[in-house]
């Protein structure tokens, strides 16, 4: 299978090139086009600069990144990477619909493809059919971050980033959410890079899951979760080869803390 | 601890309670004090004026109107694009932002002769003094509102590729709508000061010059009754605006 992503000795920091604070380095990384990888880490390791870097938000300090086989910039331009963010950021003064739309209201005319208003379709597949009319203040935590999933997908991206989305929400809520992101995932067949600060989220989610240390981040534990699964990365959260696993995220969680 | 919220027949009868007790006292209880009429006349007294003077006062009215209108949308048209300016050119505010802070810090009153001077004796003079007295404070909330917009709404536009001028308008703009409208409620009395003190210091019309007058020639129930005139104004141009802003920000 053809990878999605793929880093060679990865630098990234913010600031100049010469003043810069290395928050990554010298990261390898291969992700297979088409899986679920979940990135655990600490505070400060970066979980999120890692999906910046890969959605042409932050420019790397050295090293290579090649996403579907071509630069961010190519791919950002072409809108075939979604950005999830723990908040929904979704525009207060749009309604769910107008949200929802919004990749079909801005950057048109930098984009190298046509992208079709697939708006009714998302909103019915995220379960906001009737909920188009709302305005964000009107909708639940859970219902907000289904409306930003569907402006992520508006585009059919094949490349889903999502940094913590389900970070602020109830236990309940994000264990539904969890089942319907699975289940879009295999839907769509979009590779999905998903940010989690929660060992049972990531071992769930996660086809493959990565522990990243911090100071400086770096790569400290690499975790294909499919041994631990039925076939199709379907398990039950009980699951005492699940549990097992979520242990062994956890003793590396530790180490690199 | 917080009190309980009044029942809502409640919150509307206690203010008029309030300013009715308010009037009774000044019918009744200032004559009563022998507090002589030409330094505080009766509301009947004032509102005598309104009957037999009517014309007079409309006819004072109107060019205080279009001095504080004018002056409204001038000075907070310009207080908005130069913010436009300085957000997006981070060296021309560094350079200039300090100036207009300086120019602000004059007191309206000194500047008012100068512009007097400058624009001579017409409505002209009292327009650009409203004007300078809104622009200001438009300016630094118009500043503050367009930077407003969170990190991670700039990189959601950034991911969508969003040029320069969607990003203003789509983002930047609607999220410094409730600080502009802030500052526009605020404006909408201030405008009315400033076409005001413009007619004090070189005018024969409008509800500053009647003021003026009144004051000269002892006509207390004529001054209250500009004063309350004046005040009628202000609360006109604010409700327009909370109207407004009812109708752009509905979240």
């Amino acid at each position: 299978m053809a990878n999605a992503i793929e880093t060679r000795r990865l630098d990234v920091g913010y600031g100049g090139r010469q003043t810069a604070v290395k928050v990554l380095t010298g990261l390898d990384l291969s992700v297979a086009a088409g899986s679920f990888l979940s990135i655990l880490g600490p505070s400060g390791c970066g979980k999120s600069t890692l999906l910046r870097v890969v959605a042409d938000l932050l420019d790397p300090l050295g090293g290579s990144i090649s996403v579907l086989g071509d630069t961010p910039h190519a791919v950002r331009s072409r809108r075939d990477v979604g950005f999830v963010f723990q908040d929904s950021t979704l525009l207060p003064w749009r309604t769910v619909r107008d949200n929802v739309r919004l990749p079909l209201n801005v950057g048109q005319g930098r984009l190298t493809r046509t992208i079709d208003d697939r708006t009714d379709e998302l909103l019915d597949l995220m379960g906001l059919a009737g909920f188009g009319e709302r305005l964000p203040h009107q909708l639940s935590g859970g219902q907000r971050q289904r409306v930003a999933i569907a402006r992520a997908l508006l585009g059919q991206p094949r490349l889903l980033l999502m940094d913590e989305p389900f970070g602020a929400l109830d236990e309940i809520t994000r264990d539904r959410l969890n089942d319907e992101l699975l289940s879009l995932w295999r839907r769509t067949g979009a590779t999905i890079l998903f940010v989690t600060h929660s060992i049972a989220e990531a071992a769930y989610l996660g086809e493959r899951v990565i522990v990243l240390a911090a100071n400086p981040g770096r790569l400290a534990r690499d975790l294909d979760m499919r041994p631990f699964k039925q076939a199709g990365n379907r398990c039950s959260r009980e699951d005492p080869a699940i549990v097992a696993a979520m242990a062994e995220l956890r003793g590396a969680l530790e180490q690199a803390s | 601890m917080r009190q309980a919220p009044l029942p809502s027949a409640l919150a509307v009868a206690l203010p008029v309670f309030g300013a009715t007790s308010i009037l009774l006292a000044w019918q009744f209880v200032l004559p009563w004090l022998g507090v002589p009429a030409y330094i505080v006349p009766t509301p009947t007294a004032i509102s005598g004026v309104f009957r037999k003077s009517l014309a007079l006062l409309l006819s004072n009215l109107w060019p205080t109107l279009i001095e504080a209108l004018a002056g409204f949308v001038i000075g907070n048209l310009a207080g908005v694009l130069l913010a436009v300016v300085f957000v997006h050119s981070r060296i021309l505010q560094a350079a200039y932002f300090p100036v207009v802070l300086f120019f602000n810090t004059i007191p309206i009153l000194a500047l008012s002769p100068i512009i007097i001077l400058i624009f001579g004796l017409g409505m002209t003079p009292k327009i650009v003094i409203a004007a300078v007295i809104c622009f200001f404070p438009t300016l630094v909330n118009m500043i503050r509102g367009l930077d407003s917009a969170s990190d991670n709404e700039h990189e959601l536009f950034r991911v969508l590729s969003a040029t320069r001028w969607e990003i203003f308008w789509s983002l930047r703009l609607p999220r410094a709508l409730p600080m502009l409208f802030s500052s526009l409620r605020i404006a909408s009395a201030t405008a009315v000061i400033g076409a005001i003190v413009g007619e004090w210091i070189g005018s024969d019309k409008g509800l500053g010059a009647l003021i003026i007058q009144a004051t000269f020639n002892y006509q207390s129930d004529r001054l209250y009754a500009a004063i309350v005139l004046s005040s009628s104004l202000s609360i006109a141009m604010f409700s327009i605006v909370v109207l407004l802003e009812r109708r752009a920000i509905r979240y």
